[in-house]
């Protein structure tokens, strides 16, 4: 049985047939490694994402998908006003896997609390979605996707808007996934966070690197981001977005 | 006020009330969740050309005015994806569209036979048997789209872009919720009429929303309120010899705003008390 559990081989895909969003993607992610997707905004990482989801058909190539997806969106894509808790949101997790005549039992229910144990949101189980801080609800959302068990994980900016206690719960339930043979994407826009991951994706527009974190040099930097990349004096890089809506922070924890 | 209901018309009129707070209810409580109080207010408009050919073509009421409803959603559904529309505006340009070939039909086509009032506002005291059982259906109807679809609609509600990757088909949800909304409001034309159809779906759960920190305490007070409020209309409306169906749309609009206008006042009193 082979280690590849996506891959994507000459993918072109979008949004309106005929113009392509994002063009000529070839990369595999195995078991147990952590693939980070960089760009900039626009630069094709979300498309990128629903394509593997199979909601965006290929134009051109093809994708393969061995195993079930969880998806991680961006906490701004969900309803703050709806009267949710934290608990129904992870609970939502295991949806695929439970009959719609079943009720959801307590089984399922250990199973959710257990998940936001591990995202350290058990003492946070029954208040509402909508009232958690931004770091927060991306960590209910990640419970989310460990009650769907998947063996594919795929995080659109994770890390945005998040404070740093948030983030190194996040990573560090990463790190786990990672150690127990999930295959896991990660869009950033962390480029020295990306180069500490297994493998690394560039886009924009079109792939313009894949491999090792430590082989994405300055060229290879520039082509993903083009005038945004600043390189700073200990050989370390940043990319400026023009459009920084995903870089609010929250206000706590 | 039990005498008013010892009388057969006003017992045959509290049970389509009441078996029609449930569909009213279930489903209501997704029209406020999913931001849908205007599409069920149009596809309650749109069945009146409907209703006005019904008795001239020969056609049952309920099945014209089903017929017309599902030719609107399934217009709106085409006409929604056209970005420079966007979904009210597509919505504003079918239901007056609707309404306006329902009258051009009911003034100077079908002018005979065709009583106006009656199609637009209902009437809950002249209900028959036909009326009851179809309630009867839509009520089991809306606890079984409830039952099999409730996951899909929260899901989707929640979090549109990510239902499908939870394992929920969002396609087959939306269709599901707008059919069962037009089947519902087919349902309640007799009680209500076309114009007030949302009456039964829109009003009682707003007002549920107000106060309801879950959705299943969202879904059993909107019901519950529902069927408290036609109760008290249908009262109200032989006691003062009213149309129970704008009563009910009076009544019903008036707890909402005594409901929301204490949650405004409340904490400022508090506040201005310390």
């Amino acid at each position: 049985m082979s280690d590849v559990l996506v891959e994507a081989v000459g993918l072109s895909t979008g949004y309106v047939p005929g113009r392509p969003a994002l063009r000529d993607v070839t990369f595999a992610a195995t078991r147990g490694q952590i693939v980070a997707v960089l760009g900039p905004n626009g630069g094709g990482k979300t498309t990128l994402m629903r394509a593997l989801l199979g909601e965006l058909p290929p134009f051109e190539g093809r994708v393969d998908v061995h195993g079930e997806i969880a998806y991680v969106p961006q906490t701004e894509d969900a309803r703050l006003d709806f009267p949710v808790s934290a608990l129904d949101v992870a609970l939502m997790g295991a949806y695929r896997r439970t009959p719609w005549w079943r009720r959801l039992g307590r089984a399922e229910k250990a199973r959710a609390l257990d998940a936001l144990g591990r995202v350290g949101l058990r003492e946070r189980a029954h208040d509402r979605f909508g009232t958690l801080s931004g770091g927060q609800r991306q960590r209910v959302l990640i419970a989310r996707a460990l009650v769907q068990d998947a063996p594919i994980l795929l995080l659109d900016e994770p890390f945005s808007g998040v404070d740093r206690a948030s983030e190194a719960t996040i990573l560090g339930v990463l790190q786990e996934l990672r150690a127990q043979g999930h295959a896991l994407l990660i869009c950033t826009h962390d480029i020295e966070q990306g180069r500490g991951f297994d493998r690394v994706l560039g886009l924009h527009g079109e792939q313009t690197f894949f491999g090792p974190g430590a082989e994405l040099d300055a060229a290879a930097l520039e082509r993903t981001y083009g005038e945004e990349i600043v390189t700073l004096g200990d050989g370390a890089a940043i990319a400026v977005q023009c459009h920084q809506h995903d870089h609010e922070h929250d206000h706590g924890g | 006020m039990l005498d008013a209901f010892d009388l057969p018309f006003m017992q045959r009129a509290l049970a389509a009330v009441l078996l029609l707070s449930i569909a009213g209810g279930l489903l209501g409580t997704w029209v406020v969740l999913r931001r849908l109080a205007f599409f069920s207010h149009a596809v309650g408009t749109a069945t009146f050309p409907g209703l006005v050919v019904a008795a001239p073509w020969g056609l049952a009421p309920p099945v014209a005015a089903l017929g017309s409803a599902l030719l609107f959603t399934a217009g709106l559904t085409r006409l929604i994806r056209d970005p420079r529309l966007g979904p009210d505006g597509a919505t504003g340009l079918l239901v007056v569209a609707a309404l306006a070939l329902g009258s051009v039909l009911a003034s100077d086509v079908y002018p005979a036979g065709v009583g106006v009032d009656r199609l637009l506002f209902g009437s809950l005291l002249g209900l028959t048997d036909q009326d009851l059982w179809l309630a009867a259906v839509v009520a089991a109807g809306a606890l079984a789209l409830s039952a099999a679809f409730g996951r899909t609609w929260l899901a989707t509600g929640f979090e549109p872009q990510t239902a499908e990757a939870l394992g929920v088909s969002r396609a087959r949800g939306d269709w599901a919720l707008l059919g069962g909304l037009a089947v519902a409001v087919v349902a309640m034309l007799p009680a209500v009429g076309a114009l007030l159809a949302a009456t039964l779906l829109v009003l009682p759960a707003a007002t549920a929303r107000l106060v309801a920190r879950s959705v299943p305490q969202l879904l059993l007070g909107s019901v519950a309120l529902g069927a408290a409020e036609g109760v008290v209309a249908l009262w109200l409306a032989f006691e003062l010899d009213l149309p129970p169906g704008p009563v009910l749309a009076l009544l019903s609009g008036g707890v909402f705003a005594v409901v929301r206008t204490t949650q405004a006042v409340v904490p400022r009193v508090a506040v201005s008390a310390r």
